[in-house]
């Protein structure tokens, strides 16, 4: 295998030179782009007054907007901005009855009660999850054609959960994750939170393997994840070249790899000495008990396989044979091989032994199978253990990588930071790298960290960021749409002791948030693409959370927080499309609780390669690199699944079935209270018509239900 | 501004006829868009060998591994592959090789009905990929990396070109019935380009597509009074100037079509028994890739851009893979498909269908000229044949070599971003303008750039 080269004028010119020269040289250059404001501390502007009513956002809102010649959208309506609340907060549509209490109480504090109320949910950190998720590119698999799951890697999601739901600092939340080994030793969250190194892919395969090219692959990977998501650069595009755009030369890459040099993955048992030996001695126990069963089949197969394997050895190759029927210890080096290969040659596979075995004994064969599958079912809990990173005993050596290829060292580095922004040393030993890389970034005084978090949250919460691309704050990125109000979140952050919930409930509490989705012709002249937030914006809600409003919206949504994935009945083409070379039989085995079948989609199994289309054709991310902000794609196919799969008819029905036990056989209640439970609203007179007409034609409930369940406003945070 | 997902990384638009195009893509991210600039190719059929076959036992004839049989590779050619150390003795092919056509183009035994139509074949000998691994070569022969995460060129070419056909997904995937390669679903998967580029899996019978059928107790007239009530709805709380929420009710719609079209799209019965028998339907061992691949000229016949078809799959049996058993393995998975590739080849061109559809003939890499298991072969990316006919390809010719030994590409070597970028080319695509900003970088199929293989076209 070999790395490909392209003319890459600036390398040849690094190579030339020595190390000093060439580090003098980056320094020019980087020196000479330093002045991006992405790169210079936040400033802090002087606050605008403040609307009646609203917060300093709206102050540096209303400003910018004045100035371009826009006016603000009225505020939404209370029913409405009621449902976005619980939407965006929960990722679920409102409870009816709370919803009720909110409308029927009109004192000034409501809406920020309602915040409170729904932010204390644990529901508002299971929807922070699956954002933080996405950023961090999770997934409950390694990828790649073996796409094994990963047993442990669970805890590090409910982790994610558990972070937003006790208001975990940000600084904090990102120490743990980076370093939670190193800083908190001794704390089973802060190592399972190292899951984060861990969250992306990696390859897995069998034969021969180029171990350091592999290694080079899983640090770019980590390091590259690092830039995205706590900096907001692309450094990982300066792995083979200076970055293009940024003031990042190759051997910063290099230097910030070198930080996770000693960095290896490891599943760590989080259990005491005693229960680790318990755990063992099941998982041996287990082992036999399954060897047992495994012994049956083996019978069965062997007449077959063995009258397979004869056939195959009376076609050897005269020279095979011959090697073959050697005693072993009597070939030579060559018989050996032939021998060898003569052995592969004559191999059974699965596939033609199976299509030998008569019915009789397939049936028998297949109850065995099916014993085998229960049983792995019913397996001893393996040993509960943290997806984590622990340290190597030596740290390798890192260099400076010529077109990202490891055979081509040039200049050793040292672990250290970016150059732009200081270009600070990390300690030169094994302990304290990733320590040194956290603190660095939770010190307050990195430019980039609370400016790239502030920023998702206002993106989760407003449709799109301040900057337009969160992932990427560099000069090919987008500049701020108001950098002073940036600046002064960012700033504020930090002053709060990086609170993430403050941040989010001082968003969500502006009058920006609170302002209807209403189009203005005027206003949509001068700025089309709303960057100036002169109305709210109207957003799709992810395929999980249409998931989970459906199931809450048919009553039946299983609120049950965190454990191990749950794998969902799928669709036989879905099942078709699981890679195995084995035997076909049991590759999804289905939750066989019903009631799990229901929980939020937070806790489905995301396997990387087997993707439910409910989720993959409603944009969900691939989980392969990070995912700052998710496509919004409309295509028939979601209408497909939305109108015709088994999931959205079982559904359809069961909300029926809802609406008639809980107004019996009085048609209008029923038609009220189904606006109420989707969309949190009366129907209007139209609607109350359309409905009854639709009734009065034959139209059932199951597909008045139905069609509720597709509507537009019901998939959409108003 | 939801659009802003589109415009993110548009294709750069600039003539009026692209803006126009990106108005109805807002409509209709599948919407016809313009190439950019004049070409034949309209469509593309990319038949795919899962597994690897052999170069030199198909279409890459090396009489010269006669003399080495038995023997080891000359030193400075022994390369370690996933399962090989490059010690083991040279194999030479178990097939004989005759020329075809007016070109005189060789091809093996294994293949006596592709060989009929080598004066629309253009190979091309020098491919070479970076990875020895089965998924890793995969990713980068659809997708230009070796790693997962980046969209299939089914995708960039939908994202590229919309789709010709209103009601039938634009880039369509039939995988091998017995199972996927071992890349799996990211071999037709968007990454991060928007779901709707996507490739959609089809499969043989009444309801090709997933969720195609109305839920069991639905009849056809209960649904579209379903969907009336739907759009009348959602109609009530759409402006006209809505883009995104005009573009869900027109996916419905789209939808609802999809389901009376799809079937018929793919009902085979409407066929002549001669075109069946063409395709080898009549005949258990070539039946059921013939039925793919005839389903594959009546989706391009109505308009479907991609069509992706996999050959093996699954069981080790049923690959291309033949690390033991060459002869058995290849014997057997060139008669599942000989007679219907060559037929597609001759029934597009019958209907006048093959100058605007790119036929693409290829693998994830090689084999290689010594042996594995004493009678098989083991991985090679370092050369191998990959085939173009149709879509402005000037056929009856080779382009490029490997070294006498069937091993190394010679000469010219071609790179899959040039692969990638020959088939770009064909379809009036230009490599640099096909982009999407993705995490800080303008991603492109070809990345750093291939260059496009101007011998391939006439």
């Amino acid at each position: 295998m070999f790395l490909t080269l392209r003319k890459l004028t600036a390398l040849v010119s690094l190579t030339a030179l020595g190390a000093f020269a060439w580090v003098d040289k980056d320094l020019a250059w980087v020196e000479s782009r330093k002045n991006y404001w992405a790169y210079k501390k936040p400033t802090l502007a002087e606050v605008p007054a403040v609307p009646l009513g609203g917060n300093v956002i709206d102050a540096f809102l209303d400003e910018a907007r004045r100035a371009r010649g826009l006016t603000a959208a009225p505020m939404a309506g209370r029913e409405k901005l009621y449902r976005r609340l619980a939407l965006d907060l929960t990722g679920i549509p409102p409870n009816p009855g709370e919803l009720d209490r909110f409308l029927a109480d009109r004192s000034t504090g409501a809406y920020e009660k309602a915040v409170d109320r729904l932010m204390a949910t644990a529901q508002y950190g299971e929807r922070w999850a699956q954002r933080w998720l996405d950023v961090v590119r999770y997934a409950d698999t390694n990828g790649y054609e073996l796409d094994l799951e990963r047993p442990h890697a669970w805890r590090y999601r409910d982790y994610v959960v558990n972070a937003f739901n006790s208001g975990k600092p940000y600084d904090r939340f990102v120490q743990e994750q980076l370093a939670g080994d190193e800083l908190f030793p001794g704390d089973k969250d802060a190592l399972v939170a190292t899951g984060f190194h861990r969250a992306g892919p990696i390859h897995l395969v069998g034969g021969n393997q180029d171990e350091e090219m592999n290694r080079q692959e899983v640090l770019t990977e980590m390091t590259s994840t690092i830039g995205a998501v706590f900096m907001g650069l692309s450094v990982g595009c300066a792995r083979c070249h200076n970055h293009k755009f940024d003031p990042i030369p190759q051997a910063d890459y290099y230097r910030l790899q070198a930080v996770l040099a000693a960095t290896e993955y490891k599943d760590i048992p989080i259990v005491s000495a005693e229960e680790k030996v318990r755990y063992e001695a099941e998982a041996k126990a287990f082992k036999e008990r399954r060897g047992v069963v495994e012994k049956k089949i083996k019978e069965i197969e062997k007449p077959y396989s063995s009258a397979i394997k004869a056939e195959k050895k009376a076609k050897l190759d005269p020279e095979f044979l011959k090697a073959l029927e050697i005693p072993k210890d009597k070939r030579t080096k060559e018989e050996e091989r032939l021998a060898k290969e003569a052995a592969s040659q004559i191999e059974a596979t699965w596939d033609e032994v199976l299509a030998r075995v008569p019915d009789a004994q397939k049936a028998e064969r297949a109850l065995l199978r099916k014993q085998l599958h229960d049983m792995d079912y019913f397996a001893p809990q393996v040993m509960p253990s943290a997806y984590a990173v622990a340290n190597m005993e030596k740290a390798p050596k890192s260099y400076v990588l010529k077109v990202g290829d490891y055979k081509k060292k040039l200049d050793e580095v040292e672990p250290a930071f970016l150059m732009v922004m200081g270009g600070e040393q990390a300690p030169r030993e094994i302990a304290g790298r990733r320590s040194a890389l956290a603190k660095w970034l939770t010190s307050g005084a990195h430019p980039l960290a609370a400016r790239v978090m502030v920023n998702r949250i206002w993106q989760f919460r407003m449709g799109t960021g301040i900057v337009a691309t969160p992932n990427d704050f560099g000069l090919l990125g987008g500049k701020p749409s108001n950098q002073k109000l940036l600046d002064w979140m960012a700033a504020v952050f930090v002053d709060r002791k990086w609170d993430m919930r403050a941040m989010d409930k001082m968003i969500v509490m502006s009058l920006a948030y609170r302002q209807d989705t209403v189009n203005n012709l005027a206003n949509a002249k001068i700025d089309s693409d709303n960057k100036y937030y002169w109305r709210m914006n109207k957003r799709r809600l992810e395929g999980e959370a249409i998931r989970d409003s459906v199931l809450m919206a048919t009553g039946v949504l299983n609120p049950r927080l965190g454990g191990r994935p749950v794998k969902v009945p799928i669709e036989q083409e879905i099942y078709d499309i699981i890679f195995t070379e084995g035997e076909p039989d049991n590759l999804w085995p289905v939750d066989r609780n019903p009631a799990e079948h229901n929980r939020r989609t937070l806790y489905l199994l995301n396997k990387r390669t087997v993707r439910l289309p409910m989720l993959a054709n409603f944009d969900q991310p691939d989980a392969m690199s990070s995912c700052a902000m998710r496509s919004t794609s409309t295509h028939a196919l979601q209408a497909l699944t939305m109108m015709n799969s088994d999931f959205m008819a079982a559904q359809a029905k069961q909300f029926s079935k809802r609406m008639a036990g809980e107004c019996g056989a009085d048609q209008g209640c029923r038609v009220r209270r189904a606006y109420k439970v989707t969309l949190g609203r009366a129907p209007t007179a139209v609607e109350t018509r359309i409905a009854v007409e639709f009734f009065a034609k034959q139209g059932s409930w199951d597909e008045f239900s139905l069609a509720l369940l597709n509507r537009n406003e019901f998939v959409y945070i108003p | 501004m939801r659009a802003a997902a589109q415009g993110f990384g548009a294709v750069a638009l600039e003539s009026m006829l692209q803006k126009e195009a990106a108005a109805a893509a807002r409509l209709n991210p599948l919407a016809a868009k313009p190439q950019h600039f004049p070409a034949k190719a309209k469509s593309v059929i990319f038949l795919f060998m899962v597994g690897a076959p052999s170069q030199m036992d198909t279409f890459d004839p090396k009489p010269d591994l006669k003399k080495f049989e038995g023997k080891p590779l000359p030193e400075s050619l022994r390369v370690t592959s996933q399962f090989s150390d490059g010690t083991t003795p040279v194999l030479s092919s178990p097939w004989e090789f005759k020329n075809y056509g007016r070109s005189g183009m060789p091809v093996s035994s294994l293949f006596p009905n592709v060989a009929q139509c080598v004066d629309d074949i253009c190979f091309v000998r020098s491919f070479y990929t970076e990875s020895a691994v089965h998924a890793p070569a995969m990713y980068q022969v659809h997708s230009g990396r070796v790693l997962m995460g980046f969209p299939s060129m089914g995708s960039w070419i939908t994202y590229g070109l919309g789709s010709a056909s209103e009601n039938l997904p634009a880039y369509v995937v039939m995988p091998q019935p017995e199972g996927t390669p071992e890349g799996g679903t990211p071999c037709w998967g968007s990454a991060f380009l928007p779901a709707v580029y996507q490739g959609t899996l089809f499969r043989p019978g009444p309801t090709p597509i997933m969720h195609l059928k109305p839920p069991a107790g639905m009849s056809d007239n209960r649904q579209r009074a379903t969907l009336d009530l739907l759009q009348k709805m959602n109609e009530m709380d759409t402006a006209a100037e809505d883009a995104e929420m005009s573009a869900r009710i027109a996916s419905y719609e789209l939808a609802f079509r999809m389901q009376r079209h799809a079937p018929e799209a793919v009902d085979l019965t409407k066929e002549t028994e001669a075109t069946r028998k063409l395709y080898g339907m009549d005949a258990d061992r070539t039946r059921e890739f013939g039925t793919r691949c005839l389903m594959a000229r009546r989706l391009v016949e109505r308009g479907v851009r991609f069509v992706q078809l996999y050959s093996g799959g699954g069981p080790v049996s049923i690959q291309w893979d033949a690390h033991k058993d060459l002869k058995e393995n290849h014997e057997k998975m060139c008669g599942l498909t000989d007679q219907p590739v060559a037929a597609l080849l001759k029934d597009l061109k019958s209907r006048g269908l093959l100058d605007s559809t790119l036929v693409i003939w290829g693998s994830e890499f090689g084999r290689l000229p010594n042996s594995q298991s004493g009678n098989g072969r083991d991985h090679n990316p370092h050369g191998y044949t990959m085939w173009f006919a149709g879509g402005g390809v000037k056929g009856g010719q080779i382009v490029g070599a490997t070294d006498d030994f069937g091993l190394f590409a010679a000469g010219d070597r071609y790179h899959m971003r040039d692969f990638h970028a020959t088939i770009l080319q064909a379809l009036g695509l230009d490599q640099n303008r096909l982009f999407y900003l993705h995490n800080g970088r303008n991603e492109k199929l070809t990345d750093f750039g291939g260059t496009a293989i101007k011998q391939v076209f006439a």
